[in-house]
């Protein structure tokens, strides 16, 4: 029996470049991750690379997509070297259109209660259940969120989300949107998302004499030691690329 | 005819994949010291690279190189100028690569990873031209560690590095760094007379 010293959770290789040795071997398996950002940070190429290259390794994986149509996500995705349309073909990667889902569910509503909560997070967890799904990415949470109406519902529907996905072994990134990361320590758009996160990324901006450099810090991650640094993220066609941002680049 | 400096070929010759030589041009020869570099390095060592310039155009050094007689077709290039110029990008060249600006100094490091990765050759160089262009720009204190980093992530991945100055239009904090952290020299800065 290995001691307590000695132990290390089995993780899930990113496969992002930088990004695992920032994690030190990549995000322990069955964690629900909040990938925070800004508009134009990153998180949904960071995303879809982190299911490409799951697929890529033969794993199931999945994509939720509640901010624009799956055929928009595609196409916008194409450019990077490391999509691959057979693995959607195969079967490898699962694209769900929210809107859709929420029509055979008869969520057709701009408001949710308990029961709907309860029935969407069903939903999604049959569909990683029947399907065998190990990397789940939701895109974005927050869009789901505001069909929540109260903090309290927010923190439940979360909770019995990364619980059930948790159960089934599926390592989930739940995409967020900020407006800001500058001066405030909110990493969500509700303040309760990064509470009830087993990690959290975060990807922004740092303005450097009018320039917009792209960045991502991992400030927190539970079962693993990381890095706490900012890094710049550069989207190259090859996907995400990460180096450690210059000390004096960054703004104090 | 022009004649390329020789004695820098030689000199080439003493460096390894994971030399980091300061090359010291002066205000009007640069362009035949870059010429001598890189007909050797391609030519004789069959060697790939990238090239960073912040100090003209790409699209400037490759017709240069082309009225020198130097193909640079195979040289990937990451031009930190053209962007900031309207118009700048348009051109028929399909090896160069933009940065919004010179003081974009992890992009420009990420970017270069990243076209080494790709690259098809086994031995590859980095051409930094210049360190008194991106001082334009650039802190002393985000320049010296960003050459830092610079030298030693080619050091680490066993990339020829190269780094362009103009001695005396460089800061001299930064100077003495190129000097602790450089392995080489290739000295052609002309002499000033003040």
């Amino acid at each position: 029996m290995l001691s307590n010293s000695s132990y290390e959770r089995d993780r899930c290789i990113t496969g992002i470049r930088g990004l695992d040795e920032i994690l030190r071997g990549g995000i322990p398996y069955g964690s629900a991750t909040l990938v925070a950002g800004t508009c134009g940070s990153g998180k949904t190429t960071l995303g879809m690379e982190f299911l490409m290259n799951g697929a890529h390794a033969g794993e199931a994986c999945a994509h939720f997509s509640a901010t624009e149509p799956s055929v928009k996500l595609l196409e916008n995705i194409r450019q990077y070297s490391f999509f691959d349309m057979g693995t959607v073909d195969q079967g490898l990667i699962n694209v769900f259109d929210m809107d859709v889902l929420f029509s055979w569910l008869g969520l057709d509503k701009s408001t949710f209660n308990l029961d709907d909560i309860d029935a969407m997070v069903k939903a999604i967890t049959d569909i990683v259940n029947t399907i065998g799904v190990t990397r789940l990415v939701i895109d974005s949470v927050t869009s789901l969120c505001y069909k929540v109406p109260n903090e309290q519902l927010i923190r439940d529907f979360l909770f019995k989300l990364g619980k059930s996905l948790s159960t089934l072994g599926c390592t989930t990134l739940l995409i967020a949107e900020i407006t800001s990361v500058g001066g405030t320590s909110h990493r969500s758009a509700f303040g309760v998302e990064e509470a009830i996160a087993d990690g959290i990324i975060v990807l922004g901006d740092v303005e450097r004499m009018g320039h917009l450099l792209r960045y991502l810090q991992v400030v927190k991650m539970r079962g693993t030691d990381h890095s706490r640094a900012k890094y710049a993220l550069e989207l190259t066609r090859s996907g995400v690329m990460l180096t450690p941002m210059l000390k004096w680049g960054v703004s104090q | 005819m022009i004649e390329f400096d020789l004695g820098i070929a030689e000199q080439l010759t003493q460096v390894t994949t994971t030399s980091s030589v300061q090359v010291r041009v002066g205000t009007s020869n640069s362009d035949l010291v870059i010429a001598s570099i890189l007909q050797p390095l391609m030519q004789n060592f069959g060697m790939g690279g990238v090239y960073i310039t912040a100090s003209q155009t790409a699209p400037n050094v490759i017709e240069m190189m082309n009225t020198i007689g130097v193909d640079i077709s195979p040289i990937h290039f990451i031009d930190c100028v053209s962007s900031g110029i309207l118009g700048g990008t348009q051109n028929p060249y399909t090896n160069i690569g933009y940065i919004d600006s010179p003081i974009m100094l992890e992009s420009m490091m990420l970017r270069t990873l990243h076209h080494l990765e790709n690259s098809q050759n086994q031995q590859n160089f980095v051409i930094l031209d210049s360190v008194n262009a991106l001082s334009i720009y650039n802190e002393q204190r985000i320049l010296a560690e960003y050459l830092h980093t610079f030298i030693n992530t080619c050091k680490n991945r066993q990339v020829l590095s190269l780094i362009v100055n103009v001695p005396d239009q460089t800061p001299a904090g930064v100077l003495s760094n190129m000097d602790l952290y450089c392995s080489d020299l290739i000295d052609r800065g002309q002499v000033v007379i003040s």
